[in-house]
């Protein structure tokens, strides 16, 4: 029998702001242990919850990313377990009245087509404190860190839309773009700033029904994802055709050994509404002064990339993929570089070297204003692209206009035609076997005259203008 | 130092400035209200040890104000009930002038007629609950018991307004705390409900018909009215309130402060030892009532929650056409101070936890009611933020 895969995501997202959830401890969970707290988030006798106008502005702004129906009520419950990572017995979670409902976000399927994947709905909730699990000699003892008790997470749960592991991985890409975009986390999965659990279930293909699913946890990035929705799909069909039936549990993904295992079943609780955190009410002119602070978002802006500056689709998407990238693209295609230009060394130089030195296009020292001046002087031939490459890396290291690097460097390039022909002259005299190879038809001694000659110009020769002349003194 | 009323005396009170509204008033708290550096066990096991880490708001009031705290009164575990409950004690023998009690049930009111006394629980969202350790957040408040009414007020006026630290106080207007007010709003209509006189015993419903007449003999206009859930009040406090204990006690581990268990295989072990160790009977028992609807009925916690709502807009729509409710506080055969179970404790407070659960400003009035043997109080119950007025109108029936 042929089974389908039904996939639903509910994924963490740890929400940048600069305070705690319920209390003004800052959020910094990677401070030294224990630093970040007060007795609210360590919830000693008489604390009460003070919540954050900052979180809801960064939860809301997520949802409206994720094209939800912000709700006029919602309000905190408390999930109720005893572990020690969660002293006060209750997580405080909206499980009854969520912030958000009934969002969509456009993914690209394998066949290349658009597809229209469902958001149930978005809730806010307050992270618990991190246990760390040590020995003291023989004894094993477990620590608690509080710094991330109380820190503000928004929970997203999408419908079941999801028919596989590429629908998935591809749902989380777009997911962390479009929540990048309006600023409210950096969703990054190795960092733990986004963790996607992913239910899945199977049923023979074409029927609709909803199966006993299977809930699949610990992928720390989207390849992981992937690869271990495909192993759960293979695991599930294989129970099927044994004639083993499904139960619902949750497995834990091994990321060495690529396999899910299942895990001690997880205990869960009653959610009863808090009587102390107040309900939320929205009001219209408040959703309104949230929806005006949405910047535009990438499918719209690639598509105005597209439009406004010939680029190609791919292009279009590329630079519109993350915001700080598209600002900087705009900034420097401000500056009138040519967009194709742009885009290109960006794409094949800027970006490999922010790659290659860990830093974001925001850290970066290159601001746009020198990076157009450089492909300005390349645009007018000031420069050769091999020039250029080189003074980008000088531009990591100084603080000077890349004109001053270029006059200090004599990186200049050579488009004096009568200079140029010297050179010229002396590579042809010097190396009689390629020009004969040339004469008889051998085609690549031209590129290897070429490169003799830029080489003998110390790399600065104007490339264009050297095959010019070669061509002319060969006679070809 | 503890002595037989107070579980922490104060050894050298502040002496304060003749500046401040209360300016030299001894006030006695209850040992779940926070006092930096004071011991705030709140009467229980489960927070042997530990000390407040900074002022509740009320506390930071009084001291500005000038008043003078004397220590904690002893009082039940967690402030569920009276068992074991100095308070009123405090002020027959004169330590202080006015003591605050966490009233849950009705625990000052009942307190305060048990001694002769006044004792007021005002519009709940009016005082900050900020450093009160608590056990039904959305029942309980700081209640203010005294002599009379005159000091009650200003005490009143210091302690409610709105606080950054408890959000969860909706942003009311607060009545400025006046005993003259006999203007037009004043109290005059008076309702009964004969539901409530129907949980007398006769000897009670005698004791409590003086307290009627005093009224009319005042100017008020009596009515008997008719609330057909009134018997819902009970169940549906105890359903709710059970939870949110269950929930409020929850952080009672043992592990940072409060008592815990000498030895342990594992910490989940640790956590039921520590508990059993120390929590009392009834307190046990209320805390395994809510779990039980956490765990096991939700829906049954669900229907309380809803028929509460019911019950609000009951007492509501009984409020748009009277200014008040009046009730006995107590009944003789129910004394609080001797409940120690969650039943008992519930018959003890039948009359004033209606009180609790619609949030409606109530004030214990003495020495109006009672056949000489026994006096079950005068409770008037008003309106929402109506404080002041019930203020007013009980210092009218004593003038």
């Amino acid at each position: 029998m042929q089974y389908e895969a039904v996939i639903g995501l509910e994924i963490h997202v740890e929400l940048n702001c600069a305070t705690k959830m319920f209390c003004d401890c800052p959020n910094r969970p990677g401070d030294e242990p224990n630093r970040n707290t007060c007795p609210i988030c360590l919830w000693f006798p008489g604390a009460i919850a003070k919540f954050s106008g900052e979180a809801l502005e960064k939860a809301a702004m997520a949802c409206l990313a994720l094209n939800c129906r912000i709700q006029e009520r919602s309000a905190f419950d408390q999930k109720v377990y005893y572990y020690p990572d969660l002293p006060k017995g209750f997580q405080l979670s909206q499980a009854h009245r969520p912030l958000a409902r009934d969002g969509w976000l456009d993914i690209t399927g394998e066949d290349g087509k658009p597809k229209k994947i469902g958001i149930h709905h978005v809730h806010m909730e307050e992270d618990v404190a991190k246990l760390v699990h040590e020995t003291e000699g023989r004894t094993p003892v477990s620590l608690v860190d509080f710094n991330r008790a109380g820190v503000p997470l928004v929970e997203i749960v999408t419908e079941p839309d999801m028919r596989s592991p590429h629908e998935a991985m591809e749902l989380v890409r777009v997911l962390r773009t479009q929540i990048r975009y309006v600023g409210s986390s950096e969703c990054s999965m190795e960092s733990g700033t986004l963790r996607v659990d992913a239910n899945i279930s199977l049923r023979p293909k074409g029927t609709t029904r909803m199966n006993t699913k299977v809930e699949v946890k610990n992928m720390n990035s989207i390849r992981h994802l992937g690869d271990a929705i495909a192993y759960e799909i293979q695991r599930q069909t294989a129970s099927l055709q044994s004639g083993e039936p499904i139960v619902l549990h949750t497995r834990l993904w091994d990321p060495e050994k690529k396999v899910t295992t299942a895990m001690r079943g997880k205990f869960s609780g009653p959610c009863v509404p808090d009587p102390s955190v107040p309900q939320i009410v929205v009001s219209d002119a408040w959703l309104r002064a949230m929806t005006s602070k949405l910047p535009e978002m990438p499918a719209r802006k690639a598509e105005r990339f597209a439009g406004q500056f010939g680029l190609g689709r791919e292009e279009a998407v590329m630079m519109s993929a993350e915001r700080d990238l598209s600002e900087y693209f705009e900034a420097v295609v401000g500056r009138g570089i040519n967009p194709k230009t742009a885009t290109h060394w960006l794409a094949t130089q800027f970006l490999p070297a922010l790659r290659e030195r860990r830093q974001s296009v925001a850290e970066s020292t290159v601001k746009p204003d020198r990076f157009a001046g450089l492909l300005a002087m390349l645009e007018r031939d000031e420069i050769n692209a091999n020039a250029a490459r080189g003074i980008l890396s000088r531009l990591f290291e100084t603080d000077e206009a890349p004109s001053a690097i270029v006059e200090k460097s004599g990186a200049r390039q050579i488009s004096d035609t009568s200079a140029l022909e010297g050179i010229v002259e002396k590579v042809l005299a010097a190396n009689a076997s390629a020009v004969s190879d040339f004469r008889n038809g051998v085609s690549k001694a031209l590129g290897f005259l070429i490169g003799q000659a830029m080489q003998a110009s110390g790399g600065r020769a104007n490339p264009k203008l050297i095959r010019d002349i070669l061509t002319k003194k060969l006679g070809a | 130092m503890p002595t037989h009323i107070f579980s922490y005396r104060e050894p050298s009170p502040s002496r304060p400035g003749t500046d401040g509204a209360l300016s030299g008033m001894k006030v006695a708290l209850q040992p779940n209200m926070s006092v930096r550096g004071w011991p705030a066990e709140a009467g229980s096991k489960a927070l042997e040890r530990y000390v407040a880490l900074e002022d509740a708001t009320v506390v930071e009031r009084l001291k500005h104000a000038g008043a003078v705290l004397v220590g904690n009164t002893r009082m039940s575990e967690l402030g569920f009930g009276l068992a074991g409950d100095t308070t009123s004690r405090a002020l027959s023998e004169g330590h202080a002038d006015c003591a605050l009690v966490t009233d849950t049930l009705g625990e000052a009111r009942v307190a305060a007629a048990t001694a002769g006394l006044w004792g007021f629980k005002p519009t709940y969202g009016i005082v900050s609950r900020f450093g009160l350790i608590g056990l039904v957040p959305s029942m309980e408040s700081y209640s203010v018991i005294a002599a009379n009414a005159g000091v009650i007020a200003p005490v009143m006026q210091v302690i409610a307004g709105r606080d950054e630290r408890d959000f969860s106080m909706p942003d009311l207007a607060i009545p400025e705390f006046r005993l003259d007010g006999n203007g037009g709003d004043a109290i005059r209509h008076v309702a009964v409900l004969k539901e409530s006189l129907a949980l007398l015993s006769p000897e009670d419903g005698k004791a409590f018909l003086p307290a009627l007449s005093r009224l009319e003999k005042a100017g008020f206009s009596l009515r008997e009215e008719s609330m057909a859930e009134f018997d819902l009040f009970r169940t549906v406090h105890q359903v709710v309130g059970a939870v949110e204990a269950s929930s409020s006690a929850g952080k009672y581990d043992g592990v940072r402060y409060g008592h815990r268990a000498a030895s342990a295989k594992n910490w989940n072990e640790m956590y039921l030892k520590s508990r059993a160790e120390s929590f009392g009977l009834t307190v046990k028992a209320y805390l395994f009532q809510g779990a039980y609807f956490q765990f096991e009925n939700y829906d049954a916690f669900e229907d309380a929650c809803r028929i509460r709502a019911r019950l609000v807009k009951a007492m509501e729509n009984l409020l748009a056409r009277v200014d008040a409710v009046a009730f006995p506080t107590q009944r003789k055969g129910h004394p609080a101070d001797k409940a120690e179970t969650v039943s008992r404790i519930y018959e003890a407070f039948l009359l004033t936890l209606a009180a609790n659960v619609t949030g409606l400003p109530a004030l214990q009035i003495p020495g109006v009611a009672g056949d000489g043997a026994f006096d079950p109080g005068l409770q008037l119950v008003g309106k929402r933020l109506s404080d002041a007025r019930l203020l007013s109108a009980g210092a009218r029936l004593h003038r």
